[in-house]
């Protein structure tokens, strides 16, 4: 059964009746495939016009459910965004990014998804809908366990809202992988740095990604952050002891020990590549 | 002799516009085609002791469920020495995670799909051996080494008492993994029964080894089975000999009585037509204090399935690379429950290369040495091993040219001693070196009464420019510009060709396409100097050529007439002649081997150990190169497959299950554009009469070899670290640089 709603509310009844996996761009729901031909009732929300583009609102900005990657990469976005268009980018090829959403990605709920860590970097909220009405839920308790979300039977994600609050600070995404591009991550980080007016930092917020079930921010190292003149420079002031929430395992792509070493170098990086590099232009 | 061309594809257009049908693409004339889809094994060792099929039977559009309780029976006597005779649902014996142990077919793919998945096995298991062990015991002789034309093990001099006295030595082990071959297009298979007689489109590199094997199993006459194979979408020797999928597609469409197709998933081709086998390597090198090698000796082992046998031959270029009087080599093999390996790009020769352009560079640093002059010390000038002359080595040209372009003099010889910014740069280099092979081929030249000619040759094109090569030859002899040429291939209909590996397509087809050029030629000049309506009567054929579509006079080039004109003239449709050629007393008399040098620059981030190539320059000395485009090409794609082998290609097993763990271009690292830097491909002019009539010595696998030596060496020079296990991923690196 496949089924293709132009309404939320459609796609709300439609999972309350048949229930059914939902198919956006694809990208995942096909890979996740492999050899099995598709069963049981799909729900494609891709004709649902609500869910799509990417709004700039009074208070926050909303992704739409169905918003793509490449959508993300090409809209006008503060500075704290270039972090997750850095992302965006990294996410396959044109093909794949033309195709695949945001909030499929964290649908999925890889740990190695890489538009987490740039939202969990920006506070991201998940609204979901459900028969039981609207709600909201902060990124970090939507995403759960790998391949695990709080979506309750009957719900869909509806949109990626992201308040506006850090939109001068400036951001940074870093991935490393086993090839340039076009590859799982071994380690990735998401930073942001917003400076007072005497070049202190004001604000920081830092996430890691592939190094723990779920990608998670370092609030100790945040708040060690917090104050500090920046001139020097922040990567020397990242210490082990701020990686503690990382739990990073061995696998084919690399060792649990080069995880922790080489997401300190690249949270040091990325903290530093805040201060240099101009805002998107 | 005729000049190098730089000719584009004659295919290309066809290909980037989508024209170019591929084994899949092909439906038999009837709309009656079935989808086949393989069920594999989940158990490495054991029996099959049932199989349930009743739940996969009962989905709409299911027509059949082969497995070895219903399978056709074949005969495994017949199909020659280098097709695998297994796995072919013939028994119920499980060798390896993976294995097809059941055919699903059904009226679309998605039935046959969802019936595979329903198909229950239940299994008896044996003890299994899941992976070969970094250090293997227990290892055993090859008893078919090289399909039987060489001793698996070599010795001349004394090679162990020299090693023992050697003033300088150089003792290690490298190990290599199990790579696979990847090529972008999937094995496929489409066969379809005609009474007594086999049509088979196929993803080949030998159509008539597919031949071969298909008439053997089924017990038909070969010219009762055709292969057609006109596009190939790579192959790197994946696509060499025939693999089972070819055969159950043939036994599913006995079975039901209908064409059957079958199409390998990408995960499927991590199981399912070989792969080359990890290799564990002793190198042991001894040297004066002046650098003059005293004994090289190579022993290698490397993986082998649990039925049927597979040897990747690494040692062979150390019995002949370098002047040596002592020299050992041995091969040994241990046997795993995995698939059969095969041949890809460069067997042996890229693995066992690695390991002694690799020990190479440690005796240059052990000696002091640049490695370009501890190479040149030891060049050899003769084949110490064979004890013949080599019908021609440019190796030193390679050197010089290679040097020259990279700028190597710039190179400061301690490690760690060149830095960009914080990165570690390192520059290495390596030899190449690949065997001239050549077999037997036959073809058919029509020069036709429109004035453009047909060229026919029973060879395959696997992405190489064969099309091209095949086209140019006629338009050199014949005069005649590329469109309008046309070239036809893979199809045993057409006369025979061999397989297309050991990169001798070239060398093989080529002789036989000129022979039926110049009987068409010969035959035309005739009949235009015999023709008094001709300009050119009366002239003595040697006084013509042929040029532009015609015919002329050579001393006077503005008299002659077309093709089209002479034919009209004579009612003739065509003017036709077949071509053999075959090798020769070359063999006997000469050592054939083409060479190169790979230079190579890096840049190692210390602190989180990725490698970064950022330059290669490969200087290839290969005769005559055919096409200087496509050659180019094919160069630069085989050290680009080389450089997936340094850093990023590994298949890797589960310990526990023996199944493998990244059967995805998602996790199997092939490199992609960003990996790769710019490549400079110098062409050192060498002009060899021996190997050949066109003395082309061939170019596919020649670039691969030496590539992981030279981007290991160069890592060794940027970070001081030796890494003896390929790949050369971060993680290995980043233990012994400072964090």
């Amino acid at each position: 059964m496949y089924f293709r709603p132009t309404t939320i509310d459609e796609a709300i009844g439609a999972l309350a009746s048949q229930g059914g996996r939902i198919l956006a761009g694809g990208t995942d729901f096909f890979a996740t495939q492999g050899d099995r031909p598709v069963l049981g009732p799909v729900l494609d929300i891709s004709a649902i016009d609500a869910l799509k583009g990417i709004r700039v609102e009074a208070d926050q900005i909303r992704i739409g459910a169905c918003a793509t990657w490449s959508e993300v990469i090409a809209a006008d976005l503060p500075p704290a965004f270039d972090a997750l268009k850095a992302a965006a980018a990294e996410v396959g090829g044109w093909q794949i990014q033309n195709l695949g959403t945001i909030a499929g990605n964290l649908c999925n709920a890889s740990p190695a998804a890489d538009g987490v860590p740039p939202l969990l970097a920006l506070d991201a909220a998940i609204e979901l809908a459900g028969p039981a009405g609207t709600r909201r839920l902060p990124l970090d308790q939507f995403i759960l366990g790998p391949r695990r979300t709080a979506l309750a039977p009957g719900e869909m994600v509806v949109a990626i809202l992201v308040p506006r609050r850090f939109e001068d600070a400036r951001s940074h995404f870093m991935k490393l992988g086993g090839r340039r591009y076009l590859v799982i991550s071994i380690v990735m980080v998401a930073a942001q740095v917003a400076l007072d007016l005497q070049g202190r930092v004001a604000g920081a917020r830092v996430a890691v990604g592939s190094c723990s079930a779920v990608a998670c921010r370092l609030p100790a190292l945040e708040r060690a952050l917090l104050g500090v003149a920046a001139g020097a420079g922040l990567a020397g002031l990242v210490r082990t002891e701020h990686l503690a929430p990382l739990r990073p395992i061995d696998d084919v792509r690399a060792t649990a020990l080069y995880r922790l070493e080489a997401a300190q170098t690249l949270i040091g990086r990325a903290l530093d590549a805040c201060l240099s590099e101009p805002a998107h232009a | 002799m005729i000049p190098i061309t730089t000719a584009s594809r004659v295919d290309g257009r066809l290909k980037v516009t989508g024209g170019a049908r591929y084994a899949a693409e092909f439906a038999p004339a009837q709309d009656n085609v079935l989808h086949a889809v393989l069920v594999q094994s989940t158990i490495a060792a054991g029996r099959v002791a049932s199989i349930d099929t009743a739940r996969a039977k009962q989905v709409p559009g299911v027509v059949a469920i082969m497995t070895h309780e219903n399978a056709p029976r074949i005969d495994l006597g017949k199909a020659g020495d280098m097709t695998p005779g297994f796995p072919l649902l013939q028994d119920d014996r499980v060798m390896f995670n993976g294995q097809h142990l059941a055919v699903a077919i059904a009226t679309s793919f998605e039935a046959a799909q969802q019936a595979a998945q329903l198909v229950e096995l239940h299994y008896n298991r044996d003890e299994a051996t899941l992976l070969m062990s970094d250090n293997p015991t227990g290892t055993s002789v090859p008893q078919r080494f090289r399909n039987g034309m060489r001793p698996p093990a070599s010795t001349r001099g004394t090679p162990q008492a020299s090693f023992d006295a050697a003033a300088v030595k150089i003792d290690q082990i490298y190990r290599t993994p199990i790579e696979h071959h990847n090529p972008m297009e999937p094995h496929a298979t489409l066969a379809e029964w005609q009474g007594d007689r086999l049509l088979v489109h196929n993803a080949s590199q030998s159509v008539f080894g597919n031949r071969k094997a298909l008439a053997g199993f089924f017990g038909l006459p070969e010219d009762n089975v055709r292969i057609v194979s006109p596009f190939v979408g790579g192959g790197f020797g994946s696509k060499g000999v025939s693999w089972p999928h070819i055969t159950l597609a043939a036994m599913a469409a006995k079975l039901v009585g209908q064409p059957v197709k079958l199409v390998l998933t990408r995960r499927q081709m991590f199981t399912s037509n070989g792969y080359r086998p990890k290799t564990v390597q002793h190198v042991r090198l001894g040297a004066d204090r002046d650098g003059r090698l005293t004994a090289v000796l190579h022993d290698g082992i490397s993986q082998n399935s649990a039925y049927g046998e597979f040897s990747e031959p690494v040692g062979l270029a150390s019995e002949m690379l370098y002047s040596c009087p002592n020299v050992a080599v041995t091969h040994r093999l241990s046997k795993v429950n995995q698939g059969l390996p095969t041949f890809m790009r460069a067997p042996g020769e890229a693995s066992g290369v690695y390991a002694l352009e690799s020990a190479m560079d440690e005796l240059a640093w052990a000696l002091g040495m640049d490695p370009i002059e501890l190479r040149l010390k030891n060049y050899a000038d003769r084949d110490e091993h064979e004890d013949k002359p080599f019908s021609s080595k440019t190796l030193r040209a390679c050197y010089e040219q290679g040097a020259a372009a990279f700028d190597w003099k710039r190179r400061v010889a301690q490690p760690r001693s060149m830095r960009d910014g914080r990165l570690l740069i390192g520059l290495g280099m390596a030899t190449a070196t690949y065997p001239v092979n050549r077999s037997e081929a036959a073809a058919k030249v029509r020069l036709q009464a429109d004035g453009t000619a047909i060229v026919r040759c029973g060879s395959q094109d696997i992405g190489t420019g064969t099309y091209t090569v095949m086209a140019q030859l006629v338009g050199e002899h014949l005069g005649l510009p590329l469109d309008r040429v046309r070239a036809e291939l893979g199809d045993t209909a057409l006369p025979q060709a061999p397989v297309s590996g050991g990169s001798q397509s070239v060398a093989s087809i080529s002789p036989a396409i000129r022979e039926a050029c110049l009987a068409v030629r010969a035959q035309t000049l005739q009949l235009a100097a015999g023709d008094p309506a001709s300009p050119l009567h009366g002239l003595d054929p040697e006084e013509l050529d042929v040029a532009d579509g015609r015919i002329l006079q050579s001393a006077e080039k503005s008299r002659g007439e077309t093709y089209q004109a002479l034919l009209a003239r004579q009612g003739r449709a065509a003017i036709e002649a077949d071509g053999s050629a075959k090798p020769g007393e070359e063999k006997q008399k000469f050592s054939m081997h083409s060479f190169g040098a790979q230079f190579v620059e890096v840049a190692v981030d210390p602190d989180l150990g990725e490698v970064r190539v950022r330059r290669h320059v490969g200087a290839f000395a290969a005769g005559r190169i055919m096409n200087a485009k496509t050659g180019r090409s094919q160069m630069i794609g085989g050290i680009v497959f080389g450089m997936g082998m340094a850093l990023t290609e590994a298949t890797e097993v589960d310990p526990r299950s023996g199944r493998v763990t990244n059967a995805t271009m998602a996790d199997y690292l092939v490199p992609v554009h960003l990996d790769v830097p710019e490549i400079e491909v110098i062409m050192v002019a060498e002009q060899d009469d021996a190997v050949n009539p066109l003395g082309a010595k061939g170019i596919g696998e020649l670039p691969t070899v030496g590539t992981a030596a030279a981007i290991a060496n160069a890592v060794y020079h940027a970070t001081g670290q030796r890494i003896r296990d390929l790949p050369i991923r971060p993680d290995k690196l980043i233990d012994g640089l400072s964090i």
